[in-house]
C-alpha cells in the first residue's frame, strides 16, 4: 500500500479529498488508479514535463518513471511546477 | 430577472449578477479556481453550467454543473484517435445543441478539432469530417493555437453547422456534421503568398444571426466581414470608418440582423486599442457605416480583448478585458464598469437570472 498525495488543484477535482491509498507495483500504476488519473498521466502511466513525482522523496524521473518501482514505498508525492503567470 | 454573466479567467469562473439596468454588478467567485476558463456557458435547454477549464499541468477538461456552480463534474477524458498522431491540447468552446436535440453539445479544441457529446458532456466523440478533411495540412496554428473556436447552429436547418479554426477558415456541413466544405471567399489572408486561398484564414470569431441565420458575421485577422449568403461568400466592412481592421471579439443584436460590434485593436502586431483608447465600434446598417461608443469607458487604456471574452443578449452587449474589467452597455449607450481588477479575463457569455 501506498499513499499518493495529489494538488489542491487536482484536490478539488476528487471532492477536496489531497490523500489517496493504493495497492500499486509501480508509479504508473500507482497514478493510474487514482480518480483523477485523466489529470496526471496519459495511458501509459505518462506523466508531463510540468509535474514532479517523488517518491519517498526522491525524483521518479530518476528512478525510472512510470516504472519506477514501489517495494516498500510510503509516499508518492506530486507537485505541479511553480511557473508562469 | 437580472442578468448573469459567467467571466472566464485566466483563474477560474467568476459569476456577476447585474441588475436589470446593467448599473449595479455583484462579483461571486472563483468557481473553478485556479483553471483557465476559455469559455463557460448556460445550457438554456435544462440550466447547466459548463466549462472549457484548462491547465498547463493538468490538461484540458470540460467541467459542468447542475447546481449553479457549486459543484462540478468532469469530462471523460477528451481524447483523439491515435491513428491521428494528435492530442488535445486546449478545450475552447463550447456550444450547447438545438432545443430539439437535448443531451447535445459541441466542443472546440485545439488542435482544429470539433468534439460532439450526446450524453449531456459525459463524453466526446470526435468529428470525423474535421479531423480528416482533406485541406488539414494546409492549416496552422495562430498565437493562441489551431482552435476551433466558433460553432454555429442553424436554428432553421438542423444538418447546417458552421465553425471557425485559427487558422484554418471557415466551415460549413450541411449534412448535420458529416462533410465540411470551406466557407472562406473574398476572405483575406495577407500573411500568406495567396492573399484569397481556399483555407488557411485566420478567423478570430464567427457569429451567426439567429433571426437571419444565412447572415453570418466574421471578425478576422484580416478584417471585419459579412455573408448573407450562409458563407458562400463575403464582404469586407472595416473600410469604412474602422481605426483598424484587427481585433477578435463581435458582438450581435439578435432583434436586429444588421447591427453588429467590434472592439478593434492596432495591428496584429500591437494587440492593443488604437490610440491607447477603448472603443466600441458599431454598426446598424450591416457594415456600411460605424459609430464610435466610448461613453463611459477608460479615457486612456491600453486594453486588449480576447476572441470568448464578449457576449450579448436581446438587451445589451457585454465585454471584459485582459485588465480583469468587466463592461456592460447601459442604457443611454454608456458603458458600466461592473468589476475590475478580475485575473485576465478569457471569456464572457450572458444570461438571465431569477433573484
Amino acid at each position: 500500500m501506498v499513499q499518493v498525495v495529489v494538488p489542491s488543484i487536482v484536490a478539488a477535482q476528487a471532492g477536496g479529498r489531497q490523500r489517496f491509498d493504493v495497492e500499486a507495483t509501480t508509479v504508473g500504476e500507482a497514478l493510474r488508479g487514482l480518480p483523477v488519473a485523466d489529470l496526471l498521466v496519459n495511458e501509459r502511466g505518462e506523466w508531463t514535463r510540468y509535474l514532479n513525482v517523488f517518491v519517498d522523496g526522491r525524483d521518479a524521473r530518476e528512478l525510472g518513471g512510470p516504472a519506477c518501482p514501489l517495494t516498500g514505498s510510503r509516499e508518492i508525492l506530486i507537485i505541479a511546477m511553480i511557473s508562469g503567470g | 430577472m437580472g442578468i448573469l454573466a459567467l467571466v472566464g479567467t485566466r483563474k477560474g469562473l467568476f459569476v456577476l449578477r447585474g441588475d436589470d439596468d446593467r448599473a449595479g454588478w455583484r462579483v461571486d467567485g472563483p468557481l473553478l479556481d485556479g483553471w483557465g476558463i476559455y469559455h463557460a456557458t448556460v445550457d438554456t435547454r435544462d440550466g447547466t453550467l459548463y466549462a472549457a477549464a484548462n491547465h498547463v499541468a493538468y490538461g484540458p477538461t470540460v467541467q459542468r454543473s447542475a447546481d449553479g456552480g457549486q459543484t462540478w463534474k468532469r469530462s471523460k477524458k477528451i481524447g483523439l484517435p491515435e491513428w491521428s498522431g494528435l492530442t488535445v491540447r486546449a478545450a475552447w468552446h463550447i456550444e450547447p445543441g438545438l432545443p430539439q436535440e437535448p443531451g447535445t453539445l459541441y466542443l472546440g479544441t485545439d488542435p482544429g478539432a470539433l468534439f460532439r457529446s450526446d450524453d449531456a458532456g459525459e463524453t466526446w466523440e470526435p468529428n470525423r469530417g474535421i479531423l480528416e478533411h482533406p485541406t488539414r495540412d494546409r492549416w496552422f496554428p495562430g498565437a493562441g493555437g489551431l482552435c476551433c473556436h466558433s460553432i454555429q447552429l442553424d436554428p432553421g436547418d438542423p444538418q447546417r453547422i458552421h465553425v471557425g479554426i485559427t487558422a484554418a477558415g471557415t466551415f460549413r456541413s450541411d449534412d448535420g456534421g458529416q462533410t465540411w466544405l470551406p466557407a472562406n471567399k473574398n476572405v483575406a489572408a495577407n500573411y500568406l503568398p495567396t492573399p484569397y486561398p481556399e483555407v488557411g484564414q485566420c478567423v478570430h470569431k464567427l457569429l451567426l444571426h439567429p433571426a437571419r441565420p444565412d447572415r453570418l458575421w466574421q471578425q478576422n485577422h484580416c478584417g471585419v466581414y459579412r455573408s448573407d449568403n450562409g458563407g458562400d461568400s463575403w464582404e469586407r466592412l472595416d473600410q469604412n470608418g474602422l481605426p483598424s481592421g484587427f481585433g477578435f471579439p463581435i458582438m450581435i443584436d439578435p432583434n436586429d440582423p444588421d447591427t453588429a460590434l467590434v472592439i478593434p485593436e492596432r495591428s496584429p502586431e500591437y494587440r492593443y486599442s488604437p490610440d491607447g483608447r477603448l472603443t466600441v465600434f458599431r454598426t446598424r446598417d450591416g457594415g456600411q457605416t460605424w459609430e464610435k461608443m466610448s461613453d463611459g469607458l477608460p479615457q486612456r487604456a491600453w486594453a486588449v480583448v480576447l476572441r470568448e471574452a464578449s457576449a450579448f443578449d436581446a438587451d445589451s452587449v457585454y465585454f471584459g478585458t485582459q485588465g480583469g474589467s468587466f463592461f456592460a452597455l447601459a442604457d443611454g449607450d454608456t458603458w458600466v464598469e461592473g468589476a475590475r481588477h478580475l485575473p485576465p479575463i478569457l471569456s464572457v457569455e450572458v444570461t438571465q437570472w431569477s433573484r
